[in-house]
């Protein structure tokens, strides 16, 4: 069994967190084969980590930063906690690394569900500080997420490569109840922000498109650039018609139609 | 119409690399909405420097929902750009700003996350298998380079677009930005349509439970799916809609609202 020295434990906590903010940051440091290189280096042992990253990152494939709503079990669990292992324990393949961490992946999936929650208060907390005319307090506000990100993967790291074995007793504590219940509150919370524009979107005018956005998605299941298009049907519409009102407007003194407009 | 006029090109291309910070601020309740706003936050600063109010007024609308692709967001926020420092309110940029969200959003996650990320995986995971050390560091080098180089050319289109419109397009302006709020509009109810996810697990046993008797039951979801799908989170999201604008809730208490009820009617076996 390979031992883990603190410097190297605090080595991979650092890299973990660099890699996990990274996938706030959109540059794809949070991927199996980036993170399982970041601990073959400290832990001087490539080879393996190189087999345990191309795996898992084949495994993964498809899953990207964190754009839309989805969350997906996080590489963060074989690239990371898969990898030391496949290395520290006697008799760990990388394949069966790979299969021995998706726990850990389906958890930091939920640990990320409570950082977005608990950060849902974040818009009002930075509205209150621009009221203040706080512009320092704003972009704390603004950058608490991958503050946040980067403590949680330190501290992923970190307990991972020194306790693995009180890691797993950690992620045992949390009640699944509370994962279970956070999760639902985390659906629940875009209504907040979608009826926050909606209060200084809509216009009385306006309410069919909204109908016409629901009727679409939730009739005709049609993805967003779907509804986006049958959107623009109806703008470009609005904009030549009004354009061609201006057009006969101005030229009104002889009456004649004008098709020839543009 | 007074401009500022006040942004250079480094300004444009400097707003352009703080795309990266989209996602600083990430959240449930308004997405990347807090992000954008850092993204801007320079460039508002140089234009509104002397009008502290103004600065935080404007920081402060631009912290709402937003959603989409960090590597085409540079598009929006030229064009955004371009709009300010030639005088426009915030009212005339929203509706194109929301209108652009949804459609780059396809666009930029189909490009970056299902066609370029998965492209480098395999050709770097491959040569990692086979035993070539630098594999995931060239992973990470043809990953952003990529990136970068998109973000670059959609930041300069969009300033040259928004810079073009402004020319030729300013006595049509609210003719413009009415018919982007349509697509905004849309777009938006067709977001919280499917964003927002509420779940009845309950179904309900007709008549008498009885034990071991297999027993006809009603499932709460499928009969509310018949009344009219996503019913529950778009009543949800009216609901938060009414609260705001008629009661004048704060965020705050509606998000602490929220929590506690997903969390509760989790526990009670209710939504989930």
């Amino acid at each position: 069994m390979v031992t883990i020295s603190l410097v190297q434990a605090i080595l991979i906590g650092l890299w973990t967190a660099f890699c996990y903010s990274g996938m706030l940051f959109g540059i794809f440091t949070n991927r199996a084969i980036v993170l399982s290189f970041g601990v073959g280096l400290v832990l001087n042992d490539i080879p393996t980590a190189l087999k345990c990253g191309a795996i898992a990152e084949l495994a993964f494939m498809g899953f990207g930063v964190g754009a839309g709503g989805t969350v997906p079990p996080n590489p963060i669990g074989p690239g990371i906690i898969g990898t030391l292992m496949a290395i520290t324990v006697p008799g760990v393949t990388p394949e069966s690394a790979l299969s021995l961490s998706l726990p850990f992946a389906v958890a930091i999936q939920f640990l990320q569900t409570a950082i977005y929650t608990v950060r849902a208060g974040g818009p009002e907390s930075a509205a209150n500080a621009l009221k203040k005319q706080n512009f320092g307090a704003f972009r704390w506000h603004a950058n608490a997420t991958i503050v946040l990100f980067a403590v949680v993967g330190f501290a992923l790291g970190f307990s991972g490569a020194y306790a693995m074995e009180w890691l797993s007793s950690v992620v045992k504590l949390i009640p699944a109840q509370l994962l279970k219940g956070l999760s639902v509150a985390g659906g629940m919370l875009p209504a907040i922000g979608f009826a926050m524009i909606m209060t200084v979107m809509l216009k009385k005018e306006l309410i069919p498109f909204a109908i016409l956005g629901y009727i679409l998605a939730a009739y005709l299941k049609m993805p967003v650039m779907g509804i986006a298009l049958v959107g623009a049907c109806f703008a470009i519409k609005y904009y030549n018609d009004s354009n061609k009102k201006t057009v006969v407007q101005t030229e009104n003194g002889n009456g004649e139609e004008h098709n020839d407009w543009i | 119409m007074t401009g500022f006029n006040k942004l250079t090109k480094a300004d444009y291309t400097k707003t352009t690399l703080r795309a990266y910070f989209l996602q600083n601020g990430f959240n449930y309740t308004n997405y990347q909405g807090l992000g954008y706003a850092l993204v801007m936050y320079p460039a508002f600063k140089k234009m509104y420097g002397d009008d502290k109010a103004k600065l935080a007024k404007e920081l402060e609308s631009n912290s709402e929902f937003y959603n989409t692709n960090p590597n085409f967001l540079p598009f929006v926020t030229s064009i955004h750009l371009a709009m300010a420092d030639n005088g426009y309110d915030y009212e005339e940029v929203r509706g194109i700003k929301m209108a652009l969200m949804g459609p780059l959003a396809g666009i930029g996650d189909s490009l970056s996350q299902f066609c370029i990320a998965p492209l480098f995986s395999t050709i770097f995971a491959s040569m990692a298998m086979q035993g070539f050390s630098l594999a995931p560091l060239l992973f990470l080098l043809a990953e952003n380079v990529t990136l970068l180089a998109i973000k670059l050319i959609v930041g300069g289109y969009g300033r040259k677009l928004g810079t073009d419109m402004i020319d030729k397009l300013s006595s049509q302006m609210g003719t413009i930005s009415e018919a982007a709020s349509m697509i905004g509009v849309t777009v938006i109810a067709g977001l919280a349509a499917t964003f927002v996810k509420m779940n009845v697990k309950v179904s309900l046993a007709a008549g008498q439970i009885q034990q071991g008797v297999k027993q006809s039951t009603v499932n709460i979801q499928a009969m509310l799916d018949k009344v009219a799908p996503a019913l529950l989170p778009v009543l949800y999201t009216l609901l938060m809609y009414y609260l705001i604008k008629k009661k004048g809730m704060t965020t705050y208490t509606l998000v602490l609202i929220t929590v506690v009820l997903g969390i509760a009617l989790s526990f009670l076996g209710i939504l989930g």
